[in-house]
């Protein structure tokens, strides 16, 4: 998808809001007919086949209106979320999702009124509509640093109104940045702070800076991917929630920095909270003059806006993000071109992870040098780590790099609920790793993690406890896989079906060999991240349980 | 140019800058399993089989999207790779169960699976979705679709169309068209993406059938003036299917509708095969003999009655060369008058003369490669996707790649929505258009200065001129604003520029001046005789440029000769042995109007419908019913035809040996694909026999032969041409000598004129204004699918997808008279009337119609007028006031 489509868009002067314009449609008229494709290809200007195929990609355009939408997750599959599913589903329309992003509280539901039920015990549907219940309090978040960098206005009363942000010194760094430092230093600032990408990929944030910057263009974008999409991992959402101008804030410094005047903020639509809070953050720092013309007086412009992202997974990698902007399927593109060399509609482009953003005013007002000199000597400053349910503390712990996986299991998060042993973790979402409790001294370090094998991704912990149907686990693993695959490549698009048919029968070692085999090929051959690392904690999985699955305990059938 | 050496699988390879994997072992012959590869498109990067280890760490990359680097190690067939390989191939072959098998001779896909393997046991059972037969040339079976999006690819990247989707996501994402069935997708039957697919899930009827062809030819499309090469696979003596001609430079394997499909018409049972005689109202079949005689003693009869003078030829631009050439020599020499014309004449006359007065000769200066240089392209006048799908493929490609692009034309044409800039100008005013272009340009100083200079004159006056043209005039008189203007005029600023034009410049009665004034824009813009700029007429038919080099023309002989010049008459002297006299003849609207007089006794036309296709139907009709001798070469008894005394049978573009011309002035092989039926005969042919038979001693034994005599008689534009340098894309003109390797840009050192010459002309309207009791506006013109009078095309399946000439109406124009789609309309001009069904749409305003010729049964030039340019005597096809009614 997208370099013919994009430039039919700008050929064609199509629209370029097309996926808010076909979500527009399809909640007012349902998914269009023919006619309907036609009036909406001459409505926006795009080709019918790109409209169709756009539509038939996100989940929020192919399900019921109204549903109750029930997390499904790897945090709520574990606390029980097909139950409720299936509880509810036969009494009211319903639709499975990945995921709300309240993995310390689960199940979790989302009601039609964008109204969040944590910790869902109702036994039926009415219930469950028709409860009153308060919308859930801040997690809890504590960190073991001297000082906070990420979650430090996250429990700090109520940082989501700009007056009570900017006492608490929300945008002081961008005024100085756009007053007093040439937007060079700031590339430079981030690049000697050492601080690499959070959304999973640990790229150093001030060479991709540096990249889109140094790009010749007439036109620049920042992005700030709030596609949170790991379940088990919620610190974005709370970040948007929660301190929403810092986000602004880290973005506009990216902005100001790499020389881009647009910037959006994508938001999975798993967070209607999130996409609410961002959207009144942007319009209160429009009004102060913060955003648009003239930020600060300056002759800095920057305009902010929040693309509501319609569910899909895969749109939290930066190519297939910039195709949903652009209206097109989100799918995976080739690279290189690299985003930050030719992204959003071909101009250079940042993206960058929500809590990597909300590091930035941070270093660029501390000074970069008291930001490495935080963390270990190739992974600077501190990680927000998600605790679910399942340990006895969850919420969300900031510690430095550095600090041992163990620290935060056992000493943080005060192991297993109600003392149930962990037989394992699942570190950083369904791309990230199993670890047993013998790997737990690991420092928390992308490259420290790196040479074990283990990936950090976005620092959520799944707690594992003993009894844990690790059968059930690995197929929910694919079955996610297999909803979210965005149909590019043969080997994922394919391979995740076929494994997860494998997986319903699996118990011979026979089976097993068949099945790794084809994990193996899908880790290997794969076009994207998805792809390739959808398939390690299975591969985990059945390293370190699969006496449990094949010809054990565990096998089920 | 190479930046280093890489290794694959041991081999040493030279790497080049933008080079992947795949490119360089392609080169170094080492064969990579691919699926969604395609040669020419970009990488598509889904099927993964093309997986390869690199370094050490044995790091595994897909080698079709992955840059290869200078000292990378490649390996391409480890046992890892290979089990990759037959892992991947196996998921898709479950996809399908039984419908597609390992078989290593059949498609490319079943050549795969024998060639890569599977693990065998395939579970899955073949989709099931219905198989898609809505088009009447292309077939789309699900179940054997692979999706490699290699048909999405091409008709993206190759015809810009987006005619294919992908719906769904993960195992689910299948391709799609448009909304609904094929048929009634964007879907412009290019066929291209038939040609790409590996498994025939895409696939049309002629390659459906499964024939296997004992002969294959590679000749020139008999379409437009584009000139494509096509490959013609035929089995006794039928043609079983075209491609285009993968490595050919005009069309590098792309084709159209007309040219890959609309072939059936050579084995229609209509097809002429013997000669006709008439007997009072009836036609008797005669054989050759009696009727090289027959015409012999009457074309005699009549010269030595009435004069040679009483005696006229149309040669024909849907034939040969050197059949026209030959023609024109008989009616020369032998007959002995100049009276010869072509249908030049009816269509780019004007551009001919306009560009030849203003520049030196009468041909695109610029080249079809040129649109990919361009840093700026014009389209003026003409709807290349659809009279020139494969150029127009090309200049949509140039404008999504990036090109500017202004569309000038009185209708929303397709290539206006992908334009920076569309300038929907009332029709016929061109001149004032340009003009207020030429203002803007001076004023600002936004012309090529140094150019101007160097190479052009006039530009003084045209400086004074423009300093009375006024811009609000200009754009009542146009109805584009001043503002659309000045935009034009600032994307042409410092651009050299390819000025792409069309009969909407040239047949009008300001036709020479619209091509005139739009040869200033080209110079004030610094672009002829530039590469990637200048000036590129679209011409309209196979060898309508080449009938004109010919000799077509009834003031100039071969190579665009004076008639009446003295070094040209010593040259024919030597190798006619005869002269033809020294005054002009005349030109085919002239011819018409002499007929109707009586003046004109004779008049022989070599493959051309004038009954249907010429302007003012009425008038041409009844001239030729007055006619002593009407002589026609055609494949199907023509409108014009029935008028005749004799007809003979022709062969058809596949039919016969010679060369066309393109509109590039490429001049390319024909080859006979097929034998012609019964007894019809290549039309140069014809006019040796009938020479012969007035006594001349015309030996020529091939068109070869024909063709050096050619470059003797037009040395300067011709010299150098001989069959044996036309293998493959030909050679462009001017070819002076055969040590010269053909012309792609002329002008390139100075104009051919000596000066490019400016000029300064006021815009005149046309006589036909829409006013009063003819209060519209019509415009007449081809539709895509179907060719000129439709002989050939409405004897295809081309007739399934468009079945009848179509009004095009505003939806306002429209609902003023109370029409709806499909309705009839009844057209009246002061010149003729007729109906049409409405078509409603917003790609003509307000006031304007638009209305196709290729149905004889709608009579479309009924309605057209006398007028012609007073120039070129092109007649105005593209503007006649009209009143429509609901009929």
């Amino acid at each position: 998808m997208g370099i013919k489509l994009r430039q039919y868009v700008r050929t064609h002067d199509s629209d370029r809001q097309a996926l808010v314009s076909i979500h527009d449609y399809v909640r007012e008229h349902g998914k269009p007919d023919a006619d309907g494709l036609r009036a909406l290809s001459e409505q926006l200007k795009l080709p019918v086949a790109s409209i169709r195929g756009a539509i038939s990609f996100y989940d929020d355009l192919n399900e019921q209106p109204d549903a109750v939408r029930v997390c499904r997750g790897t945090s709520c599959m574990l606390a029980g979320a097909k139950e409720t599913h299936g509880r509810i589903r036969d009494h009211a329309p319903c639709e499975g999702v990945y995921c709300l992003g309240y993995c310390d509280r689960s199940p979790v539901v989302l009601r039609p009124n964008d109204s969040v039920v944590v910790q869902c015990r109702y036994r039926d549907a009415d219930g469950l509509l028709n409860a009153h219940v308060h919308p859930p309090d801040t997690p809890s978040v504590w960190h073991t640093v001297r000082e906070p960098i990420v979650t430090a206005r996250v429990n700090h009363g109520e940082c989501d109104q700009l007056e009570y942000a900017r006492q608490e010194g929300v945008y002081d760094a961008l005024e100085m940045a756009v007053k007093h430092l040439d937007p060079s230093r700031v590339i430079d600032m981030i690049e000697q702070s050492g601080e690499r990408g959070r959304g999973g990929a640990a790229y150093s944030a001030g060479k991709k800076w540096r990249m889109a910057a140094q790009t010749t263009a007439d036109k620049r974008y920042v992005i700030a991917n709030g596609d949170e999409g790991d379940p088990g991992s919620f610190i974005d959402r709370v970040l948007m929630e929660h301190d929403p101008h810092t986000v602004i804030e880290g973005l506009a410094l990216c902005a100001y920095a790499v020389g881009a005047d647009e910037g959006v903020v994508f938001i999975r639509s798993e967070y209607p909270g999130a996409t609410a809070v961002m959207r009144n953050a942007i319009s209160e720092a429009y009004e102060a003059r913060i955003l648009g013309a003239s930020m600060f007086g300056s002759d800095f412009r920057f305009e902010l806006s929040v693309f509501p992202a319609l569910g899909s997974y895969v749109c939290g990698e930066e190519t297939a993000m910039l195709n949903a902007i652009e209206g097109f399927r989100g799918e995976v593109s080739l690279r290189p071109p690299y985003p930050a060399v030719e992204g959003l509609w071909g101009k250079p482009t940042v993206v960058n992870n929500v809590e990597t953003l909300v590091n930035v005013p941070w270093i660029v007002s501390h000074g970069p040098d008291a930001y490495s000199a935080l963390g270990t000597p190739t992974c600077s400053g501190t990680k927000a780590i998600c605790l679910n349910h399942g340990f006895e503390q969850p919420g969300i712990v900031e510690v430095e790099f550095g600090t041992t996986l163990r620290e935060v299991i056992e000493t943080e998060a005060g192991g297993g609920r109600d003392g149930t042993p962990l037989v394992a973790v699942a570190l950083g979402g369904p791309m990230g790793s199993i670890l047993r409790p013998d790997n737990w001294d690991v420092p928390i370090c992308y490259d420290a993690m790196n040479q074990r094998g283990i990936r950090l991704g976005h620092g959520g912990l799944v707690a594992l406890p003993e009894g844990t149907d690790f059968r059930a686990l690995i197929r929910h693993l694919l079955r996610f896989m297999q909803h979210e695959s965005c149909g590019k490549c043969v080997p994922c698009s394919l391979g995740s079906s076929r494994a997860y048919e494998l997986s319903e029968t699996l118990s011979t070692t026979r089976d097993r060999d068949g099945f790794k085999n084809l994990l193996n090929t899908m880790r290997c051959a794969s076009l994207c991240g998805f792809g390739q690392l959808m398939p390690e904690p299975i591969l985990e999985i059945i390293e370190l349980f699969g006496d449990q699955i094949f010809d054990g305990e565990g096998s089920g059938s | 140019m190479s930046t280093g050496y890489a290794t694959i699988d041991g081999q040493l390879v030279s790497v080049g800058p933008g080079d992947t994997i795949l490119d360089a072992a392609r080169r170094c012959d080492v064969d990579i399993p691919t699926l969604c590869h395609c040669d020419g498109l970009a990488p598509e990067g889904s099927c993964r089989l093309c997986v390869v280890q690199t370094g050490d760490e044995g790091k595994i990359e897909a080698a079709c999207h992955t840059a290869i680097t200078p000292g990378m190690r490649v390996r391409t067939m480890t046992p890892l790779l290979h089990d990759l390989r037959r892992d991947i191939l196996s998921l898709i072959a479950n996809q399908h169960g039984d419908r597609l098998t390992a078989d290593a001779d059949g498609n490319e896909y079943e050549r795969l699976l024998a060639q890569v393997g599977t693990n065998g046991g395939n579970n899955g059972s073949a989709k099931s979705d219905a198989v898609d037969d809505s088009h009447p040339y292309i077939r789309f079976d699900p179940s054997l679709c692979v999706e490699c999006r290699r048909c999405l690819n091409v008709c993206e990247q190759v015809q810009g169309q987006f005619v294919y989707g992908i719906e769904g996501r993960g195992e689910r994402a299948t391709l799609k068209f448009g909304d609904g069935s094929f048929v009634d997708s964007d879907c412009v039957s290019c066929g291209a993406c038939v040609d790409v697919c590996p498994t025939t899930a895409v696939i049309d009827r002629d390659r459906m059938n499964g024939q296997v062809a004992d002969t294959v030819t590679d000749s020139v499309c008999g379409y437009c003036g584009v000139g494509c090469r096509v490959r013609v696979e035929s089995k006794d003596n039928v043609v079983l299917r075209i491609n285009g001609v993968p490595d050919a430079q005009v069309n590098h394997g792309h084709l159209c509708v007309k040219g890959r499909f609309a072939h059936a018409y050579h084995h229609d049972p209509d097809r002429l095969t013997q000669p006709l005689l008439r007997d009072g109202d009836e036609f008797r079949p005669v054989d050759w003999d009696t009727a090289i005689d027959w015409v012999t003693k009457r074309l005699t009869e009549i010269r030595d009655e009435h004069g040679p003078d009483s005696l006229a030829a149309i040669t024909s631009s849907r034939s040969t060369n050197e059949a026209a050439y030959l023609l024109q020599k008989l009616f020369r020499t032998t007959i002995g008058t100049n009276n010869v014309d072509c249908c030049a004449r009816v269509c780019h006359s004007s551009t001919a003369l306009g560009l030849q007065l203003v520049t030196g000769t009468g041909a695109a200066s610029a080249s079809y490669d040129d649109i990919e240089r361009a840093k700026c392209i014009v389209v003026a006048g003409a709807n290349a996707t659809e009279a020139h799908p494969v150029t127009g493929a090309r200049i949509k490609q140039a404008a999504l790649n990036g090109t500017p692009l202004i569309v000038i034309d009185p209708r929303r044409i397709e290539l206006a929505e992908f334009a920076d800039v569309h300038l929907q100008l009332r029709p016929g005013t061109n001149v004032a258009l340009f003009n207020a272009m030429a203002k803007v340009m001076i004023d600002n100083e936004w012309y090529d200065r140094q150019y101007i200079e160097e190479r052009c004159e006039g530009f003084e006056e045209l400086a004074e001129f423009a300093e009375e043209v006024s811009l609000t005039q200009a754009s009542e008189d146009t109805s584009v604003s001043v503002d659309a203007i000045h935009r034009a005029a600032e994307l042409l600023r410092h651009n050299p520029t390819l000025f792409v034009h069309g009969l909407g410049l040239s047949e009008l009665t300001q036709g020479t001046a619209s091509v005139m004034t739009l040869c200033m824009l080209g110079m004030l813009t610094g672009s002829i005789g530039i590469p990637g700029a200048g000036m590129l007429p679209l011409r309209g038919q196979n060898n309508v440029q080449g009938n004109a080099d010919m000799g077509g023309m009834p003031n100039q002989v071969t190579g665009y000769q004076p008639v009446g010049d003295e070094n040209v008459r010593e040259r024919l002297e030597k190798e006619w042995g005869k002269l033809p006299p020294t005054h002009a003849g005349i030109t085919i609207p002239e011819m018409f109007d002499a007929a109707a007089d009586g003046k004109l006794r004779g008049l022989w036309i070599q493959g051309e419908d004038v009954a249907q296709s010429d302007a003012n139907q009425n008038h041409v009709i009844a001239a030729l019913q007055k006619l002593d001798l009407l002589v026609i070469q055609d494949l199907f008894m023509t409108g014009t035809a029935r008028y005749a005394h004799l007809i003979l049978p022709a062969a058809s573009a596949l039919e016969q040996e010679g060369t066309f011309t393109n509109g590039e002035r490429r001049i390319q092989w024909v080859r006979p694909a097929v034998k012609a039926p019964g007894e019809s005969r290549p039309d140069w042919r014809v006019a040796i026999d009938v020479a012969n038979a007035m006594g001349e001693d015309w030996s020529y034994d091939s068109p070869a032969e024909v063709m050096d005599e050619i470059a003797r008689v037009a040395p300067r534009l011709f010299g150098g041409f001989s069959y044996d340098r036309l293998e493959g894309d030909g050679i462009q003109w001017p070819c002076p000598n055969r040590d010269h390797p053909g012309t792609t840009c002329v002008h390139a050192d100075g104009f051919l004129r000596g000066k490019g010459q400016l000029v300064s002309i006021d815009y005149e309207p046309s006589p036909e204004q829409a006013s009063g009791q003819f209060p519209y506006v019509l415009i007449t013109g081809r539709v895509l699918e179907h060719y000129n009078v439709g002989n050939m095309t409405r004897r295809s399946p081309n007739l399934q997808l468009v079945a009848t000439d179509q009004l095009e109406i505003h939806p306002d124009d429209a609902a003023a008279i109370g029409v709806a789609e499909d309705e009839p309309v009844h057209l009246e001009s002061r010149w003729g009337e007729t109906d049409a069904p409405a078509h409603l749409t917003s790609r003509v305003s307000r006031g304007t119609l638009f209305l196709s010729f290729h149905d004889p049964d709608r009579h479309t030039n009924c309605l057209t007028s006398p007028y012609v340019d007073p120039q070129s005597k092109c007649p105005e096809y593209k503007v006649t006031a009209v009143n429509i009614t609901k009929s």
